[in-house]
């Protein structure tokens, strides 16, 4: 039995390689400066450069987007779970006139990727008054994040047995208390589980950030890496640096969420 | 019963009407000052837009920024600093929605001409005719549509060959060719002497588009462009024969390996490759010493071993000596501008201000007279042919359209590829200038 | 009995059987209730995502360069364009590869990883951990170190093969770190399916004399038929919008052997300033993707539907 497993563990490990090499070579190469890598592709760091990371994380310009793409991952996460969750408790839950044409429109953002609209949603940032602010683009983010939300959460939320719903009715709760006090509770998994992919989302957005703010104070971290371009040359080496040290906080939500994320796509959702 | 749902959703529509209403619709500068009288003392704010997202023109320009508002204490004026293509994005759909800034970055030509048929820059022709003429000229003409003119320009320079002395020395060349004809055979001894001969970032086509453009202003003459420019005539056989000639270029494989997955910036590009030695020539403007120093260990890219020369004349083309390619960077002017950034830009580009920026060595000002602030040799020999120069094409993508501009370089890189001939990559041309791009 | 957490499958199991909810209480405090439930999605979707759906199909039917009046009405014409141009029917024919590919080989892959990562294999936590990173990671990175690894000199190098540059195989390149980064997003799913299998009854067979293939041929795989149709769906929805690796790795080059339609979209509204053209070709990229999710949904995934519900995916 056992001898069966070795190429198995092979083939694990072999996946496991194709994945880290990328990512070591990317943190790597924030230890070497341009000159080096464009000698030299292949090379580890000699010498060792530590300005890259020391610079960028000496900046405050580095803190300031960090800190602004973590508010506007959080505004836009806080907007869509909540608004999809109760969006997808009535899909689920209820039967009322027309409810598979409001389905079918959501799904329609699914559709189509969010650079094509870009124009007329900055007109109607504009319109809104919210050119330049968070809000304006968490409000973006957030519309284009409820359709997959809500496709995750309603064969979830649909999974929960009539009899449970009856019971709390008896029980004196309503259409709100059920969906507050019981459906909410026990969705935990699925719950984090869509909000770790709207923050995801929201982390790596560059385009719309872009397009909406206007004072680079306000700017995230996908717009930070940008002046390491100029419209003459690109330092390679603080590229890597910054979208390597970009990266931590988002692999630290995931480490921290993966454990709700598996359960989350694993209880209910899928097996529909 | 469906009332209820209407009724939601009319207060949801009035919500966001009263939003609206309060939030304004100015968000950016809407001066009230009409164009014309310069309102001193009343507060003004200017919203400017620049592309040197790096030092030390990025601070030469803040400070220039500085000194100005201390000159001028009603003026404030808000830099917004972006990189080349966040800018070119955020630009465009700025502008789609009506909003220029008041002052920005812009390559002139035919973005600039559709900038202004749209009204979304400011004629600037009567403000700065007391100055204009202080600029040199050739530049000066690529921020006019017409008669007008839209904006000021800072920077012209040119595009040549930059070479490496130490691997021409190798094969045998002496001196850089002057003609074609010359230019074909020193590749040939650079081949033979297992040499690299030319370095391009065709991933980013306009590398290409260098090639095929200075060919054709060889080939075909400068009148000839303009001909094309206005009518879509890239079919004539001069373009056919510049393509021709480029193919001959091309076939003999000069190339670094895989030229059309290269850039042209950073360690895998185009000056990646000459910075570490890796082909003899390239053909680029005067921006590259720049990025080659960037490129190497040491940062000081070739040393002494980087030279420069113009692009070669081609025996029996209707191009005459100095007529040159090249462009530059300048500022336009929003069509919602208050008449102080007018006047801030001619701060901008007066003597005080250019010659600190020349100073940076990553422009050439065009401000007469401040020539000598450039000092690195090889930048000086750019500076001296643009002086000398009789005309100057600009480039092609920037020249014409975008849309034309963009097909021109699409069209050279399937020259480059290998996947059309000379006569279909006219043709291609002719007909996205035709079809109105 | 509240169900717990580990009850899950039975929770599932059990509502497949029931009928949805039917209501108790009729008349307008119902709707009013539903009503407000949805209006926050329905609003914020309404205008961020409709209204702004509805200008790009205005702007499809004029010729416009963006800049400027809405002035020049050409009805179907930018349509008509853009099914005849060859660069357009190559980018399509490019997504429909992708879509092949990514149904013969990344989710089979996938799948294969997920049964790994399903067994008693040593470290599957670790594991599972690593193959889900990628997908976390933002696309501009991830184009931005393959680019560098797979130049010339780079991480590959000494094979000598033009990954990029050569143009009959950057589509296949492009696949490939595509394929790596959303591998693990499906192999999740897969996950999620395969642990509702009991095991016992795979157990049961082998026992009963049959082989390990034959137990995934007859019961594994007809099992896993929901989450395999809900895999297919997200993944062909995803195929037909490939953008944001493909745009940062190759500009959709060299020489068109890399466009996709979105690329396409793209390139000729921001770029060559063709803004109703693009619109228009983005109305169409939206037509073939509705029209596959309603179909799909209708055909494919009715076998999982009961009554009104609708499983994940339309």
């Amino acid at each position: 039995m056992t001898l069966r497993r070795v190429p198995l563990y092979a083939f694990a490990w072999l996946v496991a390689l194709a994945i880290l090499v990328p990512l070591i070579y990317a943190v790597l190469g924030g230890f070497r400066d341009t000159g080096q890598i464009a000698q030299d592709p292949i090379g580890l760091p000699s010498p060792w450069v530590w300005s890259n990371y020391g610079d960028i994380l000496k900046s405050g310009a580095f803190w300031h987007q960090l800190w602004n793409s973590v508010l506007i991952a959080a505004l836009s996460t806080g907007l869509t779970v909540p608004f999809a969750a109760a969006a997808a408790y009535v899909f689920a839950r209820f039967k009322f006139p027309g409810r598979e044409w409001f389905y079918t429109l959501f799904t329609l953002g699914l559709l189509f990727p969010i650079a094509v609209a870009i124009l007329p949603i900055f007109i109607m940032i504009r319109t809104l008054g919210l050119l330049g602010t968070p809000f304006g683009v968490a409000l973006p983010e957030a519309a284009f994040g409820l359709p997959l939300t809500i496709v995750i959460l309603r064969p979830f939320f649909a999974s929960f047995p009539n009899e449970l719903q009856d019971a709390a009715a008896i029980d004196g709760c309503g259409a709100f208390g059920f969906f507050w006090r019981i459906l909410l509770p026990l969705s935990r998994p699925v719950l984090a589980t869509v909000s770790m992919l709207a923050l995801v989302t929201s982390w790596n957005m560059f385009l719309l950030p872009l397009i909406v703010l206007t004072d680079s104070g306000g700017w995230t971290l996908p717009l930070g890496v940008t002046n390491y371009s100029t419209q003459y040359g690109a330092d390679t080496a603080r590229i890597l640096a910054f979208t390597t040290l970009s990266m931590i906080p988002a692999l630290i939500f995931y480490a921290f969420a993966e454990r709700h994320l598996v359960r989350g796509l694993t209880t209910g959702a899928v097996k529909g | 019963m469906v009332k209820s749902i209407r009724w939601a959703l009319a207060a949801a529509a009035a919500a966001a009407l009263l939003v609206a209403g309060c939030g304004g619709g100015d968000d950016s500068s809407s001066k009230s000052s009409s164009s014309g009288t310069p309102s001193s003392g009343k507060p003004v704010t200017i919203n400017w837009w620049h592309i040197a997202n790096t030092d030390p023109l990025k601070t030469v320009w803040k400070q220039a920024a500085d000194e100005y508002m201390k000159a001028h204490p009603n003026v404030t004026i808000k830099i917004t600093v972006l990189e080349n293509e966040a800018f070119k994005a955020k630009l465009t759909t700025n502008m789609q929605a009506g909003n220029p800034p008041d002052i920005f970055q812009s390559w002139g030509g035919g973005t600039l001409k559709e900038q202004a048929d749209a009204s979304l820059v400011q004629d600037v022709t009567k403000p700065t005719s007391s100055w204009i003429g202080t600029l040199n000229p050739a530049a000066v003409g690529l921020y006019k549509v017409g008669d007008k003119q839209y904006g000021v320009p800072y920077n012209l320079g040119m595009v040549g060959v930059w070479y490496n002395k130490a691997l021409f020395k190798k094969a045998g060349i002496d001196a850089p060719p002057a003609t074609w004809t010359d230019f074909l055979a020193d590749v040939k001894k650079l081949k033979d002497a297992g040499i690299t001969p030319i370095a391009v970032g065709e991933k980013d086509k306009w590398p290409g588009m260098f090639w095929w453009a200075n060919l054709s202003l060889r080939v075909a003459g400068k009148d000839a462009m303009a001909k094309a420019g206005e009518d879509g005539s890239f079919d004539s056989p001069g373009f056919v024969k510049a393509g021709e000639e480029l193919k001959k270029l091309i076939d003999m494989q000069p190339f670094q390996k895989s030229f059309l997955a290269a850039p042209w910036p950073g360690a895998t590009g185009e000056a990646g490759t000459m910075a570490k030695q890796g082909a003899a020539m390239d053909l680029m403007g005067q921006w590259a010493p720049n990025e080659f120093n960037a490129n190497t260990k040491d940062k000081k890219g070739l040393g002494d071993d980087l030279g420069w020369f113009p692009f070669p004349q081609v025996e029996g083309g209707a191009g005459q000596e100095g007529e040159q390619f090249g462009g530059g960077d300048g500022f336009a002017i929003g069509s919602k501008a208050p008449p102080e950034a007018v006047d801030f830009v001619k701060f901008l580009v007066s003597p005080e201000i250019a010659n600190k920026a020349g100073a940076t060595g990553t422009i050439l000002p065009v401000a007469k007279g401040t020539e000598s602030s450039v000092t690195d040799p090889n930048m000086k020999q750019v500076l001296d042919t643009r002086a000398q120069s009789t005309f100057v094409q600009l480039y092609l993508d920037q020249a014409y359209a975008p849309a034309v501009g963009q097909a021109v370089n699409d069209a050279v890189q399937t020259l480059f590829a290998g996947k059309a001939s000379p006569q279909d990559v006219a043709s291609k041309i002719a007909d996205a200038a035709k079809s109105g791009g | 009995m509240p169900p717990s957490q580990g009850d899950s499958a039975t929770l599932v199991r059990a509502g497949r059987t029931t009928r949805p909810a039917v209501r108790r209480r009729r008349g307008r405090g119902r709707l009013a209730t539903i009503a407000l439930f949805l209006a926050p999605a329905l609003v914020l979707y309404l205008l961020l995502v409709v209204f702004p759906l509805f200008q790009v199909i205005r702007y499809s039917g004029y010729k416009w360069n963006g800049l400027g009046p809405l002035d020049d009405f050409v009805g179907l014409d930018n349509f008509k364009r853009a099914l005849s141009d060859d660069v357009f029917r190559g980018a399509l024919k490019h997504n429909a590869i992708i879509i092949g590919l990514s149904l013969v080989v990344q989710l089979p892959f996938a799948l294969g990883v997920a049964m790994l990562v399903n067994s008693r294999l040593k470290g599957r936590a670790l594991l599972r951990l690593l193959f889900f990173a990628p997908f976390v990671l933002s696309e501009v990175i991830t184009a931005v170190v393959f680019n560098l690894m797979l130049q010339p000199d780079g991480v590959l190098g000494g094979l000598n093969v033009d990954w990029l540059g050569d143009t009959s195989l950057v589509l296949y390149t492009c696949f490939v770190v595509i394929s790596w980064k959303y591998f693990g997003f499906h192999m999740i799913i897969y996950l999620a399916g395969l642990q509702q299998i009991p095991r016992e009854l795979e157990e049961a067979a082998l026992i009963d004399g049959a082989r390990h293939w034959e137990v995934f041929r007859y019961i594994t795989l007809p099992l896993l038929g929901p989450t395999i149709r809900i895999s297919v769906f997200l993944s062909i929805i995803g195929a037909l919008q490939v953008f944001d690796l493909v745009w940062v790795m190759t500009g959709g080059g060299p020489v068109n052997a890399s466009n996709t339609m979105a690329i396409y979209v793209i390139d000729w509204g921001f770029k060559r300033f063709q803004f109703g053209y693009a619109s228009a070709v983005a109305v169409i990229m939206l037509v073939i993707s509705l029209v596959f999710a309603l179909l799909y949904q209708r055909f494919v995934l009715r076998r999982d539907i009961e009554g009104a519900l609708t499983t994940m995916g339309t």
